[in-house]
């Protein structure tokens, strides 16, 4: 079976899906919606052989398919979009971007040469373009479009520079281990570094480390509430999945690990500092997915029996877990009490208690919280940089004030749900049937992978 | 079977959450199944592990293999059955009320018995957030900010410790039974010192060791009953376990930080000593008086580490289980009360209260009683606990007169601050000419005084009878 049958059926899908809309004006578009999950979770079965070599492309899937149902669920602000109030004609390209941006990612990880790498990239970074301006007469969603353009613009262009260097010192665009030494023998090898270092600050960008993080507040407060949840999850992936095929011919080199070991450290500080003055939960989830990008980072010091950051995709797993509930419970209160603020959680306990719980989970998982999925992927980023015990010394102080820190901003949430008194007039919120489910299956999946961790992943 | 101990805390909690069941019922039968059970799983001497799941390294096996674990149980048990009999929730309240006792009963349970160092770890951090949601409800005063304060202090104390714990984990396995497979192994413990730090700043904090013991008393204080009993009564004992139970692999890591959690102790003791005596609240004299009796059990650790080893020093091990147990019982004994006081009064305020004991001439005795307890008169459970913790303080005293024995004597001090605190407010509190507040006081419930003179029962029992607790050890 030739590789790229997968992205050939999904973006089929989407152009079709495309020409629906054309031709169906009156038609409900949130159908679509359905139809990309459904078409994005068929792709699975194409992976299942290979587990685990697959897991950031299983990740991109699921994360597409899951960002389309929350969507489906958003839909109320997603209509006022649209050019005739009455109908839902002109939002259907809403819920076909993120099935072609989900054929950049998956191509990206199955990428063989630097050419096509830099395609699948440009594939979901033009989608991501689009998807974040798309509410055109929204202020805030215009602005975060436009820096994200700039931005990534920027950050495509250390990207192309890198590959330009790389092609200049080795001749070709394949990318693996042999032809890195070889180059790196040579007198090649400073070229070959500022290659590496220019690739990764485009990497950077997308997984959201420092120094290329800058972007992250702004855009996610502004975009779509789907969209940003697309980026902090499916995007960081995407990013993850880039800087291991990046960073595997470099990764026993002390001088690489010292760099992203600083680069970890940096990241950590700036998320969760920065995290702590915010009162707009999806500027503080924009600094928590800087954050929690700091906590993955470690795991891409060196290698475990030869292979680059083998524990990362479970980090990744139960932060798409985790986040992707935070932003259920986000859009549901944003199309009900129409604020992203702290603030508009208050009360909640009062008024929804099963509601309340279930943000509780996700919120304590993202804190770290003992006995929740959350706690051993921190756990596990903790294990890995003792065991390795490379720059334990500053390293560690750091993880530990940094998720110390993170009790702090995360529990915000809760605080605001359980002490604070609902204000006159804030109604219970109404569940959707979709977001409901969601919840309720994430919250089963945290608490399980809390008692059970290795129901998802060994811990090697 | 020892799994019942802390499922049963938890599905109870379930069905009073969940379920809409009636609350204070089900905590009372949850409460009086786990101390039966509990009793039976301690009287046959069950050492048995109830492995409910198990993977690489990763699992939630429960013992009760340490002797210290089965102190930790009994005084568990014992306090949630009070707990949860002797104190009544405000209208409204009463789902979160019992549910918080039976969570940190149950996280409480959960981590003493567990023989797996992340579940203990684990099970602690469960019972920690009922405390912070209650306080941050129920609580007395400035609510928020104490909660939050203690919120933080802990968050960052449990990272620190959880530091600490993978550094051992990684290094020696992540169960307690392994560690003493790897001290037989005589494989050197890597980074020993640095771990030895990170455990006592981390336990530390728990446990209120001085300087990090500023949000222990306010939140005591702003607690309502239920957590500051089962907090300050059971919870926080979990820091002295952890140092106990880890002793043994640090000997090197924890021996050059000796002096300086001496002169640490001392200042627990007296400084917080002299704060106490200058409380106005009987909250925040309790609170302060709890913090400070931590700096007795320190003694017994630091004893116990330069003397290297329990067959040195067998007096230390001992006296501090029983002086953890003892004062378990009679701080949540008095918390208790002082939850009762302010019911029937409406204040704290030890000055405006008095002539409370022609009133209530029972409470008065339950108090003089538990106060006495706290001071550590002879008869009553603590004595035997500190006269082995000072004892232990003096082992090894042939060899010369080093840092241990002067923190022994200058703790010895600590009882007649003691004594000022307690004894002044007790006659504030229960003598003198009746007070305006006091006036109104009715008779207690009869379940209250049924829990008040449980808990003073158990506190003559073991101070009569400390070989009931001793005989685990041998």
């Amino acid at each position: 079976m030739q590789a790229y049958i997968p992205e050939f059926i999904l973006a089929g899908l989407a152009m079709i899906l495309l020409l629906a809309e054309t031709f169906f004006k009156k038609a409900p578009k949130f159908v679509f919606g359905l139809i990309g999950a459904a078409g994005a979770l068929a792709m699975l079965p194409f992976y299942m052989e290979s587990l685990y070599a697959n897991t950031y492309i299983i990740l991109a899937l699921v994360a597409t398919a899951i960002t389309l149902l929350l969507s489906v669920d958003f839909r109320a602000v997603i209509n006022l979009s649209s050019n005739d109030s009455k109908t839902q004609d002109g939002t259907g390209e809403f819920y076909i971007l993120p099935l072609l941006a989900c054929v950049g990612i998956t191509s990206l990880c199955k990428a063989a040469n630097l050419v096509e790498l830099f395609v699948s990239l440009e594939v979901l970074t033009l989608s991501s373009f689009i998807m974040v301006g798309y509410f055109r007469r929204n202020l805030g969603s215009t602005e975060a479009g436009i820096k994200y353009l700039i931005l990534g613009a920027v950050s495509t262009g250390f990207l192309v520079f890198g590959l330009a260097w790389y092609f200049g010192m080795t001749g070709t665009f394949e990318y693996n281990r042999a032809i890195v030494m070889a180059a790196l023998s040579g007198q090649t090898a400073p070229g070959m570094f500022f290659a590496l270092a220019l690739l990764l600050l485009g990497t950077a960008f997308k997984i959201g480390a420092v120094p290329m993080q800058l972007w992250i507040p702004d855009v996610y407060q502004g975009a779509p509430t789907p969209v940003t949840a697309f980026l902090s999850v499916a995007s960081k992936v995407a990013g993850f999945a880039l800087l291991s095929i990046i960073l595997a011919p470099f990764a026993g080199i002390p001088a690489v690990q010292f760099v992203i070991a600083l680069m970890a450290a940096a990241t950590l500080l700036v998320g969760n500092l920065g995290a702590i003055p915010q009162t707009n939960l999806k500027r503080l989830m924009g600094y928590s997915s800087i954050a929690q990008a700091g906590f993955i980072l470690p795991l891409f010091i060196g290698t475990v029996k030869g292979q680059l950051a083998p524990n990362a995709p479970f980090y990744l797993a139960v932060y798409l877990v985790m986040t992707f509930g935070a932003f259920f419970a986000l859009a549901m209160i944003r199309t009900q009490r129409g604020s992203e603020e702290i603030s508009a959680f208050r009360g909640l306990g009062k008024t929804n208690p099963r509601l309340a719980l279930a943000i509780t989970i996700m919120f304590a998982s993202l804190a770290g919280v003992p006995l929740t999925a959350g706690f051993f992927a921190k756990m596990i980023s903790f294990v890995y940089v003792i065991n390795t015990g490379l720059y334990l010394n500053w390293m560690l102080p750091i993880m530990i004030i940094c998720a110390a820190a993170g009790f702090y901003y995360y529990f915000k949430v809760i605080r605001s749900m359980y002490w604070d008194k609902p204000e006159e007039g804030m109604e219970p919120v109404q569940v959707p049937v979709i977001s409901g489910v969601m919840l309720a299956a994430f919250s089963v999946f945290i608490v399980i992978g809390g008692l059970m961790p290795l129901f998802i992943n060994p811990i090697r | 079977m020892l799994i019942w101990l802390v499922l049963i805390p938890l599905i109870a909690s379930a069905l009073i959450g969940l379920c809409k069941a009636p609350a204070r019922p089900t905590a009372l039968l949850s409460a009086t199944l786990t101390l039966a059970l509990g009793i039976w799983a301690l009287v046959s001497f069950d050492d048995c592990a109830s492995c409910w799941s198990r993977f690489q390294g990763l699992d939630l096996q429960l013992t009760l293999a340490p002797a210290m674990a089965k102190v930790m149980l009994l005084l568990t048990i014992l306090v949630t059955f009070a707990t949860v009999l002797g104190t009544n929730p405000p209208k409204g309240g009463e789902a979160s009320w019992y549910n918080s006792a039976l969570l940190i009963s149950a996280g409480a349970t959960g981590a003493f018995l567990s023989n797996n160092i992340i579940s203990f770890f684990a099970f602690h951090e469960l019972a920690l957030i009922p405390t912070f949601v209650m306080i941050g409800l129920y609580g007395r005063g400035d609510k928020r900010t104490t909660a939050w304060r203690a919120t933080l202090y802990l968050g960052l104390a449990s990272m620190v410790l959880l530091a600490a714990l993978l550094m051992i984990g990684t290094q020696a396995g992540f169960t307690f039974s392994g560690l003493q497979d790897f001290i037989q192994s005589g494989q050197p413990l890597e980074n020993a010192e640095l771990i030895g730090a990170l455990l006592i700043a981390g336990f530390g904090t728990l446990i209120s060791l001085f300087p990090f013991h500023s949000w222990a008393a306010p939140a005591y204080a702003s607690a309502p009953a239920p957590v500051a009993m089962m907090h300050a009564g059971v919870l926080k004992k979990f820091g002295l376990y952890g140092l106990f139970m880890f002793q043994p692999l640090m000997e090197a890591g924890f021996l050059p930080w000796t002096n300086i959690l001496l002169v640490l102790l001392v200042c627990n003791v007296i400084w917080v000593g002299y704060v106490t005596v200058n409380q106005k609240r009987l909250d925040l004299l309790l609170g302060n008086s709890s913090v400070m009796h931590m700096g007795y059990i320190f003694l017994a650790f630091a004893a116990l580490i330069v003397s290297g080893s329990t067959e040195a020093n067998p007096w230390a091990v001992k006296g501090a289980a029983l002086l953890m147990l003892a004062h378990g019982l009679s701080i949540a004994l008095l918390f208790m009360l002082c939850g009762q006081i302010e019911k029937q009064t409406g204040t704290l305020e030890i000055n405006s209260l008095g002539g409370l004991g022609t009133r209530l001439p029972r409470m008065a005795f339950v108090f003089g009683l538990a106060g006495m307890a706290s001071i550590g008169l002879p008869g009553l459970a603590n004595f035997p606990g500190e006269f082995m913790v000072f004892f232990s303080g003096f082992a090894g005293f042939e060899n010369g007169f080093g840092p241990v024995q002067i923190a022994t004597i200058l703790c010895l001090w600590g009882l007649v601050i003691g004594a000022v605190y307690m004894l002044r407010a007790y006659r504030n509190i229960f003598q003198g000419d009746l007070s305006k507040a006091a006036a109104y006081a009715t008779e207690l419930l009869p379940a209250e005084r049924a829990a008040n003179y449980f808990l003073v029962i158990t506190l003559v029992v073991f101070g009569f009878l400390p070989d009931l607790v001793l005989q685990f050890f041998s």
